[in-house]
């Protein structure tokens, strides 16, 4: 087996439910901490992890690790996440498949990648050399993406499915950003679907989006809407029980909101899982 | 240049300048155009830089209010590239910023202000370190007291302040009426640090200034009693200098003598 066994239905971890998380111990079976916001010297941000991390299992979700810029790997950004997992072992790492800046700079936006034969070589290297950095499989998450480059040879799951299967890394899927993607590309979000090898996925996020009409924004702070839900219960279906949770970004509710959202899910699952039987 | 090195310097001139090369890269359709799908990445940056700032500086964001935040936040977004990995480290420039720029350099209380909410956050996150106790003093041998140094909690910063932005912080982070924006006869010499995860600061009288940065300097303490001398003379300075020393290891800022 390349992914481990689910670790149920987990939250991402937010600065504003920090308190309610450790007074409470919520029914969360586990939670994603972004990586950037503990890579700090110290003070209360690593204190608290810490607390939630001796009562839940933790993941780690990076967003500047920049995997398909042609700039040079931050050596430096590659080993303070290193010494942050040798802190909190989390039981994975993530980050996006997408570039955040060249020429010594962060654009702090997921940029999307040409699918080209260039840009999976290069990605591919670089994902094997942060392995053997952190000495670990990463995953790698799929962003939603607003232009289509026109020398793009791949489709966009295509191109995931090469990076996983060529870097022997792991996907973590987002639902919502797949949906995201097939509005405004028009595609069928479900070729995307079934077009990724299920033996990879180790996790999922859910989340929401904000219309404008014609295309989709991927906000991340909506609540998950229906269509979401159709298709991550179709991806229940092909990939079976996996690490799934509810992703806020922004205009993030009180944590019993979040919670009542990710028992939807708990209830999408069991329930397309159920009918599977 | 690779085709993807080509592409990615675009993408980038086109969200840091509005440069237009990128769109010879990239395919619309009929319903959303060229215009808009790059439109959406160029407000983000924006966006998200500007957002960046204000939760950086809540209290400079409160006190402008949201429209004159933004038009300071958007000067600055667009003279200030973030070589950041963390967007907690964008704005780190906006003191200097607000002090250099004709427009705001009128208000040099936005200034300081700035500086303060910036280092009251490295106060936040600092390293930690365990403080020394009185009891460590106590084990200290007579005859090692002038030749001792110490070494300070890493959360400890100094400002010298013209004017009164921590008042006018405290206020507003308090929610309590705001004072009066006030120019001090002489500037006031701050003191910042960070105990058990709880942030503090004080004020620091003229001789326990110019004592504390010369230990800070490293100077024994042997020297920082003959600085004392030279102010409050030798019959004065080892109480005076006793009495720094208590109330920097009682408030936390110790964590070794050596």
């Amino acid at each position: 087996m390349l992914t481990r066994p689910s670790l149920g239905f987990g939250l991402g971890l937010r600065v504003d439910h920090y308190e309610a998380i450790l007074a409470d111990r919520p029914p969360v079976d586990w939670f994603e901490a972004l990586t950037e916001n503990y890579l700090v010297p110290g003070g209360k941000p690593l204190h608290n992890l810490m607390r939630v991390r001796e009562h839940y299992p933790l993941v780690m979700h990076g967003v500047s690790m920049s995997i398909g810029s042609t700039a040079p790997l931050d050596r430096d950004y590659l080993a303070q996440v290193k010494a942050l997992a040798a802190r909190v072992e989390p039981e994975w790492i993530s980050d996006h498949l997408c570039w955040t800046g060249i020429a010594g700079k962060n654009m702090h936006d997921l940029l999307p990648l040409p699918y080209t034969e260039e840009a999976l070589a290069n990605v591919v290297e670089r994902i094997r050399t942060v392995q053997d950095i952190l000495g670990r499989r990463i995953l790698m998450e799929n962003v939603s993406s607003y232009v289509t480059f026109r020398d793009s040879q791949l489709t966009e799951w295509e191109f995931l499915r090469e990076v996983a299967e060529r870097a022997d890394c792991l996907i973590l899927l987002d639902v919502n950003n797949i949906y995201v993607s097939a509005v405004n590309h028009e595609f069928a979000a479900l070729d995307y679907l079934n077009a990724i090898p299920a033996e990879r996925v180790q996790q999922i996020h859910l989340a929401g989006h904000e219309s404008h009409g014609d295309y989709l924004i991927d906000t991340h702070d909506h609540p998950v809407p229906d269509p979401v839900w159709e298709l991550y219960a179709a991806a229940v279906r092909r990939f079976g029980t996996v690490s799934t949770m509810i992703e806020r970004d922004a205009n993030i509710p009180p944590l019993e909101e979040l919670c009542e959202e990710l028992a939807a899910a708990r209830a999408v699952a069991e329930r397309t899982l159920a009918r599977a039987a | 240049m690779s085709s993807l090195t080509h592409l990615q310097n675009d993408f980038q001139s086109f969200l840091l300048r509005g440069d237009a090369a990128v769109e010879a890269h990239v395919v619309g359709t009929d319903r959303v155009p060229i215009a808009t799908r790059l439109g959406i990445y160029g407000d983000g940056y924006c966006a998200r830089l500007i957002e960046a700032l204000q939760t950086n500086f809540p209290v400079l964001t409160q006190l402008l209010g949201e429209g004159d935040f933004d038009t300071l936040a958007t000067a600055y977004v667009r003279t200030h590239e973030s070589p950041f990995f963390s967007i907690r480290y964008y704005g780190n420039a906006l003191a200097d910023f607000l002090a250099a720029e004709a427009d705001y350099a009128g208000a040099p209380v936005l200034a300081e202000l700035a500086r303060w909410e910036w280092t009251m956050t490295e106060v936040f996150d600092a390293a930690d370190a365990m403080p020394i106790g009185a009891d460590d003093l106590g084990r200290v041998a007579p005859a090692e007291w002038a030749d001792l140094c110490f070494d300070w909690h890493p959360s400890v910063r100094r400002l010298e302040l013209a004017w009164n932005a921590p008042q006018i912080w405290k206020a507003v982070t308090e929610d309590a009426e705001i004072p009066e924006v006030t120019l001090h006869p002489q500037p006031v010499q701050w003191l910042l640090w960070r105990h058990e995860l709880r942030s503090y600061f004080r004020s620091l009288p003229s001789a326990e200034a110019l004592v504390l940065e010369a230990a800070r300097a490293g100077q024994p303490f042997g020297e920082l009693c003959l600085l004392l001398c030279a102010q409050f003379g030798a019959a004065e300075a080892p109480a005076r200098a006793a009495s720094f020393l208590r109330d920097w290891v009682g408030s936390g800022l110790l964590t070794a003598v050596r």
